[in-house]
């Protein structure tokens, strides 16, 4: 179980991490456009270098305005510290190279976003790590997925495109026996819908850009580190147990616990790999996190609408949300989301992939793009775009298909929504019959 | 490092650094509940800055071996002996909370070796209520969180934190769920002897209160402050987890107390 705030999610969201700071009393949280801070002494510098004390040196590691929407988010999932980067895919990279090392292996789930699917098939693959990629609610293949080499299980709290909920309490107790961390990719959820660190996940992923900061003006990410895995007895993260040489061997685990991977991210990957968040971006991410609890129950009622209304519109072949019993998760999204799970829908229409096309180009509300998570809905075709350099078999294994059209649904009045959907089904008629 | 005390390996956090028994040593006593994590930010600085640094997990606490020892007048022994085990040749003794109590206690079985005594967050006993007890015993999890309510001052209820993106509040809930909270509380509870061992503690000392502490509140701080005459340093905006919400202003208070009487 996560806590790290006295607060309840709406108070967090407005008020943690920030206090009116006593120059000028500013109450809105202000941006700190520095590169740098000023060392009291040399010493006081030194000891800012060697850990020895908390502070800001560089805008590359911390920053005032940055360390806010951590602390928010940090609070709001009950993890003991978090690191925003500049998106989330580096807060991926970063996750995985900070707990894995040439010759390791990483177990994730086939349906995930595409980017990450490429970075652990590929990418990766270039540094010598390797990715075993499976149905990740198979207990039998996440078993038999497992080396003495691998550092982590990986998945989405729901994936990408296909919607499949993970069941986290399951996953994690294999995980857990592997003495392995499982880290998660919370993006569709958000902290407002779903708490991983509840149902035994020991880090949590988002990309910030989506619901979290809500408005599509701003691209960022956060890794929440939940202080609950014993890197100790695990023995499988060495870098993160043994001394440690740039920082004259601290040793992160002995030295900070809970906190030793933050403080491991924080000291070598934000150092040396640089994916910074812009303190202009933390502004604008704030401004969505203030009223994240109010935009997702109104995401998720729009959804569930738009979802219903869907499956009686006769252009439609099938409808996939996990609030729907269609939906073959169904009864896990129940658990993990009893405030709904999400406010991204699929649906495919008759005529395939020419069908999805004309659906989309008719559409005048919605924006066809490639995001999700922002406060007007988006819809995409994944075969076209994301998933668009997967083959067959491993678009049919990331749970999409050629006439698969994703809807990330808004916030607009819902009458006005299920309006432009009208057209666009119409468009479908024409161009099939 | 690792040192074997009672048969036990016992887990001595060292700052980052090799220890010397020669040099002056900081030994860092850590609250209920607790363990050497809660001194992150101060035993760094000694160790990297001439002293060798001592901060032991307490017997079935995080990362040591054994037993929780059932009383504060057991834990003083048993420091005792950690330090005779190590060696310490120089000490400065550095209590918090029922830390602190159990320095009170080791004062008396220390001779020339120590050199100065420093109480952070504490008092001449710390009652607990018993209700807090009691659920300690059946939920740790539940129990750490009343705790750290009352625990924490106004700053970092609010979430702020001196260390950039972390939340102490969680890394409390985090180290006190999984220690034996219950054992040390009730320790706390049964102790009496305070005010005797203040009164016969000869020996320079420091008290650094908070002004929001509501566990060992500043009234009672200010009291063990005259019973061992000692320099106070009162410390605003935090509460009764000083080394954690305030790590600098804690450090600053101990440093320069330290210094003085080196």
């Amino acid at each position: 179980m996560g806590k790290s705030s006295f607060f309840g999610p709406e108070t967090i969201s407005l008020h943690t991490g920030y206090q009116p700071e006593p120059s000028f009393g500013s109450r809105a949280v202000p941006v700190y456009q520095t590169t740098s801070y000023v060392f009291e002494t040399v010493d006081d510098a030194a000891a800012l270098f060697n850990i020895e004390k908390g502070g800001h040196i560089y805008s590359r590691m911390t920053n005032p305005t940055v360390a806010v929407l951590e602390q928010r988010i940090a609070a709001l999932e009950g993890g003991v510290g978090a690191i925003c980067t500049a998106s989330g895919m580096s807060a991926l990279f970063v996750t995985f190279m900070t707990l894995c090392s040439a010759g390791d292996h990483i177990v994730s789930a086939s349906q995930i976003y595409g980017s990450t699917g490429t970075l652990l098939k590929h990418t990766l693959k270039r540094f010598n790590i390797d990715c075993t990629f499976i149905s990740i609610n198979d207990e039998k293949a996440l078993k038999e997925a497992i080396q003495d080499n691998t550092k982590l299980v990986f998945c989405e709290s729901i994936g990408n495109p296909g919607l499949e909920v993970s069941d986290l309490p399951k996953i994690s107790k294999i995980a857990h026996q592997n003495k392995l961390p499982l880290v998660i990719d919370a993006t569709f959820a958000t902290p407002a819908l779903c708490k991983p660190f509840d149902h035994g996940a020991d880090v949590v992923v988002h990309s910030v850009t989506k619901w979290i900061g809500g408005h599509g003006v701003a691209v960022g990410g956060v890794i929440v580190d939940g202080g609950s895995f014993d890197w100790g007895s695990s023995k499988k993260h060495p870098t993160l147990t043994t001394p440690y040489e740039p920082f004259h061997g601290i040793n992160f685990w002995e030295e900070f616990g809970p906190s030793a991977l933050s403080m491991k991210i924080r000291a070598e990957s934000m150092r040396d790999f640089g994916p910074a968040m812009s303190p202009h971006s933390a502004f604008l991410l704030l401004q969505g996190v203030e009223t994240l609890t109010l935009r997702m129950n109104q995401h998720v009622k729009n959804a569930v609408k738009l979802s219903k209304w869907l499956l009686e519109q006769s252009p439609v072949m099938w409808v996939n949300h996990p609030d729907l019993p269609e939906n073959p998760t169904h009864e896990v999204a129940k658990i993990l989301f009893p405030n709904g799970a999400g406010s991204m829908l699929c649906f495919g229409v008759k005529g395939g992939r020419e069908g999805g096309a004309a659906f989309i180009d008719a559409l005048k509300l919605s924006s066809n793009l490639a995001n999700v998570g922002d406060s007007r809905t988006l819809v995409l075709h994944p075969a076209s775009t994301t998933h668009s350099r997967l083959d067959d078999e491993a678009m049919k294994a990331s749970g999409s298909s050629p006439d698969l059209i994703r809807v990330s649904v808004g916030l607009e009045s819902i009458d006005d929504i299920i309006n432009d959907f009208k057209a666009g089904l119409k468009a479908v008629d024409k161009a099939t019959s | 490092m690792n040192i074997v005390v009672d048969g036990h390996n016992t887990f001595v956090a060292t700052g980052g650094c090799t220890f010397n028994p020669k040099k002056p040593t900081v030994v860092f006593i850590h609250g209920s509940g607790l363990d050497h994590r809660s001194w992150a930010l101060q035993a760094r600085w000694f160790a990297f800055h001439g002293f060798s640094v001592f901060a032991p997990d307490f017997p079935g606490h995080s990362l040591s071996e054994g037993e929780p020892i059932k009383s504060i007048e057991g834990m003083g022994k048993w420091l005792v002996k950690a330090l005779k085990v190590a060696g310490c040749e120089s000490i400065h003794l550095v209590g918090h909370s029922q830390g602190f109590l159990v320095a009170l206690e080791a004062v008396s079985c220390l001779r020339a070796e120590l050199k100065t005594l420093t109480a952070v967050a504490s008092a001449t006993s710390i009652p607990v209520n018993e209700a807090l007890v009691e659920a300690a015993k059946k939920t740790p999890g539940d129990a750490a969180e009343m705790l750290l309510k009352w625990g924490f001052g106004s700053q970092s209820k609010s979430g702020v934190s001196a260390i950039p993106g972390m939340q102490p509040i969680g890394i409390g809930m985090q180290i006190m769920s999984n220690n034996p909270l219950a054992e040390d509380l009730i320790a706390c509870t049964e102790y009496k002897n305070g005010i005797n061992c203040a009164k016969n503690a000869h020996i320079p000392s420091n008290v650094i209160l908070a002004t929001e502490d509501k566990n060992t509140p500043y009234r009672f701080g200010l009291e063990l402050a005259g019973l061992l005459n000692a320099e106070t340093t009162a410390i605003s905006n935090a509460g009764h987890m000083l080394p954690i919400e305030s790590p600098k202003n804690t450090l600053d208070a101990i440093k320069s107390f330290i210094l003085k009487n080196t």
